[in-house]
């Protein structure tokens, strides 16, 4: 009696353990995305905050009302703006800021830090976000303050001099003194290195006199000031108070954050989703294997309200355990993903992990509710145990196959095909198509069960090859093929998103990426986020091999409407023998002459939705554009030529320098396109690494790069979004656990008899294993048809043809493998449980 | 009985003890017994509830191990071998009648006739087999699932899969405690005819006198120790001797 009483306790935490388990990571990955996201924000605009702290107003740049298309990054404030603002009444201090990539080098020439920011020192020490430890601020050009990050990693100290490597190319520098941000050693996560004014202009801006933003100080009255202010300064620049640029700061610094937090909640809900099939079966089997029992109780006087409650209680238990152990697991996951990256010197802003109450409260809620909705069927269906049936000789789980089921699955299957199928021949239409991806879901879900005997009756020949396990583990998968559907579909979930996104991403990606190869490219483009040196530009031409180059000066310039539009200053002819552009109506002469701009022919790309917004995506030849200038001016520009080729997307509005400078001012060039002499690309493009050696932020990459970005950003896409199905696998892997287990102690005496009978322990084992992966394999092969099914039909049907469902078999057959590996590993404790089953104890249980 | 490997005897144990637990909660489940089973005889063993039977029967049959003394299976010494040889040798050497749970209810009766051999990957004797299969009288029977046939029939199926490899020996117990008497008697003529047409050895646990007395022999065991043994036993013979034990 003790011994069946321990029995059926191990039992219960068995089931109690993979119950919560489900919960646990579920709620755990919930937490710990909170948890990172809330740290990484409070992280980011607490330096922000810190940084700006004494500034009391802010000059920006700004392309007018409409700030679309968020490239607000390549606007400057004028030097002149910095000058004009320390002349005005109020103004105790003023600086201009300048941020870009320079690096420190070492002896042999390597980098200190990849991701250390050079800045322009600012003389006010209040306005200044660093103050100065050691030595004295830089002065001339050629001197440095380095920050104690950059200094210790670099083992310098004041009076050293060092070798720094920054847009314009690399120069030795004095350490004049070693800074440092509030309590941090750092202000940028790999370190800072201050130039002087004049200095980072030359340097950070390849010698034009600009900044991304200019920090006031000042005194008096704030509205007399600001009046002031604007009074002074032209239009094309505007007055921030502090607090304003600090909020908008913070934001824009934190801003992808208020993408990743919704897309990790959203990974974290669908996880929570598949938990509730693992816990659903769990307290289905459980009503089940306690039938009698529960029967006895009904017998004895036990209301079926009193069944039903005690196991929703029994639900609602776990669930607050779980969830509570899920918010400590998601704050080690974090904490642990933390180290993890910093080991790889991926430091993720915001140290820690920051448990907000609203994590704390939406976990707890979110855990709670769904284990609680995942127990009221079967806790309904334990209430509805008639009294008699604890006299029934056993009780045998028939649900699942009654013949209304199997009816209902198939209309629901053949719909969702019909459906889905329609879509292929009248194009794609959401009403069919997602009307169709429901039924196919409700059809599986309710067919599932047949389905499993269906693939029992498939698989058993096959199985049998295996011998008496092979076939044993076949037909006890589909014993209970309710129980087994439902573990599977877990699975399903998982599986069908991943090959959902793996086959019709790639099949996008393979369509956009053959479609920009086939265009007309430059050989080599060289670009750089800041700024292109004119000595270099001036190389590169020089270098041996190059036929053409097309420098290029980008900008966002402003309609007069108040739209803003991309513009360049470039040469079409240049453009024309470089990169491969095509005019297709008007002069390339007449650009260059000045008479008026060239705009970009988007008919190619499915006109507007990749053309630079704004009303000059609607002119054509001999209609005019208005832009308003830095002077604050409105210049009328008629457009004088029309361009095709594979850049329009960011080269814009093409027009002479001069124009370019009337309309947008000085700007650096930021883009050259190359082409070399035919046949010689490889050689070119080894001498054009060589002549950028030295320039920090500027990199050559192959003409037809866009392809090969959008290639990897699917690429990134689909294996982040693959990464974070992982969860959800994960927790299906669970179920299966689950049910394997709360199974073997179902059929104990069953496999203590065939032990007696001379089956080994092994090849128990092997018949436990065998059925894990034919449920595995269930899931497995569900998923990936419904997402190929479902891939084809989007895939075909979106595209008229245009985009065929190009399978990478590589990476289908790598999910199919993943599937089969869950059941395998999902199947090594309940097979161990199973071969150590005692023989005699199994058969002797009453 | 006192030479230890002797060939006429298909099993054998020699000073078997077994102890459950320790300390206080000790029980002695067998008490030093030594006693053989004789090739091609249908041995009973009786004894009231508690005095052991099931365990010298499964530590004969090598389902379990002795505390102390040896066991024989023919002439191998089972409690020299591991778990994976005496698992194969219960396979290839032994047959069991239990008296519930026989079945594997996902076979079907021929499946599970067959379960044994598939497990070693014998084919069974086609002839033997549709013998064996007439004489329980399962030949309409055999496509059925276990849930599909009456719990004498299921019965029947178990005795069938014991008989069907030809065991050196065939454990059963209490294999018709769960019968009506009908049911009962079809099952122990089985058995009988089995060791006397083929000199099958069966060896059964039983509180039955009637189900004992088709037995050649009846052992009868008492806190752990063999008390007393009847050959050519008769119901009445039987029903005296337990009177005689109960005093
Ligand atoms: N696993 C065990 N743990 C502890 N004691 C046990 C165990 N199995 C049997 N016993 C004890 O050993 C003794 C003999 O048990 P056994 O099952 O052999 O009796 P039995 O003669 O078969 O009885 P019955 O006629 O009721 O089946 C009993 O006292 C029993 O309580
Ligand atoms: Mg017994």
């Amino acid at each position: 009696m003790f011994s069946y009483a321990l029995k059926s306790l191990r039992a219960n935490l068995t089931r109690l353990i993979a119950t919560a388990l489900a919960v646990i990571l579920g709620i755990g990955f919930l937490a710990s995305g909170l948890m990172l996201t809330d740290a990484m924000r409070s992280g980011l605009t607490g330096d922000v905050e810190e940084q700006y702290k004494n500034v009391d107003f802010a000059i920006i740049a700004t392309a007018g009302s409409d700030q679309s298309g968020g490239m607000d990054f390549q606007l400057t404030v004028p030097a002149s703006a910095l000058a004009t603002a320390r002349s005005t009444p109020g103004v105790e201090a003023a600086a201009g800021e300048i941020q870009a990539d320079a690096r420190v080098l070492r002896a042999d020439g390597t980098t200190v830090n990849l991701r250390s920011q050079g800045r322009s020192w600012i003389a006010d020490s209040e306005l200044n976000p660093l103050s100065l430890d050691e030595g004295s601020a830089p002065k001339g050009s050629a001197q440095v303050v380095l920050d104690r990050k950059l200094a210790t990693e670099a083992g310098v100290s004041v009076g050293d001099t060092v070798s720094v490597q920054t847009p314009a190319g690399t120069k030795q520098f004095k350490v004049s003194g070693i800074s440092s941000f509030g309590r941090q050693d750092a202000l940028d996560d790999g370190g800072t290195i201050s130039f002087s004014e004049e200095t980072a202009v030359q340097v950070l801006n390849a010698g034009t006199p600009g900044f991304s933003d200019v920090l006031l100080r000042t005194s008096g009255d704030p509205a007399t000031v600001q009046a002031a202010l604007e009074e002074a300064l032209p239009t094309s620049v505007a007055i921030q108070t502090g607090e304003q640029f600090v909020s908008d700061a913070a934001e824009s610094a934190s801003a992808f954050i208020s993408i990743l937090r919704p897309v990790l909640q959203g990974f974290a809900y669908l996880s929570m989703f598949v938990a509730a099939f693992v816990i659903f079966n769990t307290f289905s089997v459980v009503v089940t294997q306690r039938f009698r029992e529960l029967a006895l109780i009904r017998a004895v006087g036990g209301t079926p309200a009193q069944v039903r409650r005690s196991l929703i209680f029994e639900g609602m238990a776990i669930g607050v355990i779980a969830s509570a152990l899920g918010i400590v697991a998601g704050a080690v996951l974090a904490i642990g993903l933390q180290t993890l990256l910093r080991q790889f010197d991926m430091e993720i802003p915001g140290a820690g992990v920051k448990v907000s109450t609203y994590t704390v409260v939406l976990c707890m809620i979110i855990g709670v509710l769904v284990t609680t909705l995942s127990v009221i069927v079967p806790a309904f269906r334990a209430g509805r145990t008639k009294p008699v049936e604890a006299m029934r000789a056993s009780a045998i789980d028939n649900s699942g196959s009654s013949p209304v089921r199997a009816v209902f699955g198939a209309i629901f299957l053949l719909g969702s095909v019909a459906l889905l199928l329609a879509n292929r021949f009248v194009g794609v239409q959401w009403f069919y198509l997602t009307f169709g991806a429901l039924f196919l879901f409700i059809g599986l879900f309710i067919g599932g069960p047949l389905l499993a005997r269906v693939f029992a009756i498939l698989v058993r020949p096959v199985m049998g090859l295996f011998g008496m396990t092979g076939r044993l583990a076949a037909d006890n998968a589909v014993r209970n093929p309710k129980r087994t559907a439902t573990t599977a579909n877990a699975l399903v979930i998982g599986l069908f998103l991943v090959t959902l996104v793996t086959v019709s991403g790639e099949a996008m990606k393979t369509a956009l990426v053959d479609q920009l190869s086939s265009a007309s490219s430059p050989d080599f483009i060289i670009s750089s986020e800041g700024a292109i040196d004119p000595k270099l530009v001036a190389s590169i031409n020089k270098t041996e091999g190059v036929t053409n180059i097309a420098a290029v000066k980008s900008s966002v310039a402003v309609e007069s409407t108040g739209q803003s539009t991309f513009v360049a200053a470039a040469s079409l002819d240049q453009l024309t023998k470089s990169a491969g552009l095509k005019v297709t109506a008007g002069s390339a002469e007449a650009v260059a002459s000045g008479s008026g701009i060239a705009i970009p022919d988007f008919s190619n790309f499915g006109g507007g939705a990749l053309s630079s917004p704004g009303s000059v995506a609607s002119a054509g030849l001999g209609d005019s554009v208005s832009l308003r200038t830095v002077g604050g001016q409105d210049l009328i520009l008629p457009v004088v030529a029309v361009y095709e080729g594979s850049l329009e997307s960011f080269v814009g509005n093409v027009m002479n320098p001069e124009t370019f400078k009337t309309v947008v001012g000085d700007k650096p060039v930021t883009r050259v396109f190359v082409r070399a002499e035919p046949g010689q690309a490889d050689a070119v493009g080894q001498r054009l690494e060589k002549v950028l050696q030295g320039y920090t932020g500027v990199e050559v990459q192959p003409g037809n790069f866009i392809g090969q970005i959008v290639g990897s950003i699917f690429d990134f896409l689909i294996a982040a979004v693959n990464a974070l199905l992982a969860m959800s696998v994960i927790v299906a892997l669970v179920g299966i656990v689950n049910t394997m287990t709360l199974s073997i102690f179902e059929r104990r005496r069953e496999l203590g008899m065939v032990r007696a009978l001379g089956m080994t322990r092994q090849q128990v084992g092997r018949m436990v294993r065998f059925e894990a992966v034919l449920i595995g394999l269930l899931g497995t092969l569900v998923g990936m048809g419904a997402g190929i099914l479902l891939s084809w039909v989007v895939i075909s049907s979106i595209a008229d043809g245009a985009i065929d469902l190009s399978f990478n078999w590589a990476r289908v057959g790598l999910i199919f493998l993943v599937g089969i590996l869950v059941g395998v590993v999902a199947s090594i404790l309940p097979a161990r449980r199973a071969t150590r089953l005692n023989m005699l104890d199994a058969m002797s249980e009453a | 009985m006192s030479n230890a490997v002797q060939t006429n005897w298909a099993a054998q144990v020699h000073g078997a003890a077994k102890i459950y637990g320790s300390g206080e909660n000790e029980v002695r489940a067998l008490d030093h017994v030594t006693v053989g089973f004789e090739k091609g005889a249908f041995t009973a063993i009786m004894g009231p509830s508690g005095s052991g039977k099931s365990t010298l029967m499964q530590c004969a049959a090598g389902l379990d191990r002795l505390t102390a003394g040896t066991a024989f299976i023919g002439d191998v010494d089972i409690t020299k071998l591991g778990e994976k040889a005496l698992t194969l040798l219960r396979r290839d050497k032994v047959g069991f009648i239990f008296q519930q749970f026989n079945l594997l209810p996902t076979l079907t009766a021929q499946e599970n006739i067959t379960f044994p051999l598939d497990l070693a990957g014998r084919k069974p004797d086609a002839d033997w087999m549709a013998h064996v299969v007439g004489t329980v009288g399962l030949a309409d029977r055999l496509n059925h699932k276990p849930s599909e046939l009456s719990g004498g029939q299921q019965q029947r199926v178990a005795v069938a899969r014991a008989l069907v490899e030809q065991p050196e020996i065939i454990f059963a117990d209490e294999p018709t405690g769960n019968l009506d008497s009908t049911s009962s008697a079809e099952i122990l003529s089985f058995m009988e005819n089995a060791v006397r047409e083929f000199g099958q050895t069966v060896v059964m646990v039983t509180h039955d006198p009637v189900a004992a007395s088709h037995a050649s022999r009846v052992l009868f065991l008492a806190d752990g120790r063999i008390v007393d043994e009847l050959m050519a036993p008769t119901r009445d013979s039987i029903l005296d001797r337990m009177r005689n034990l109960g005093d």
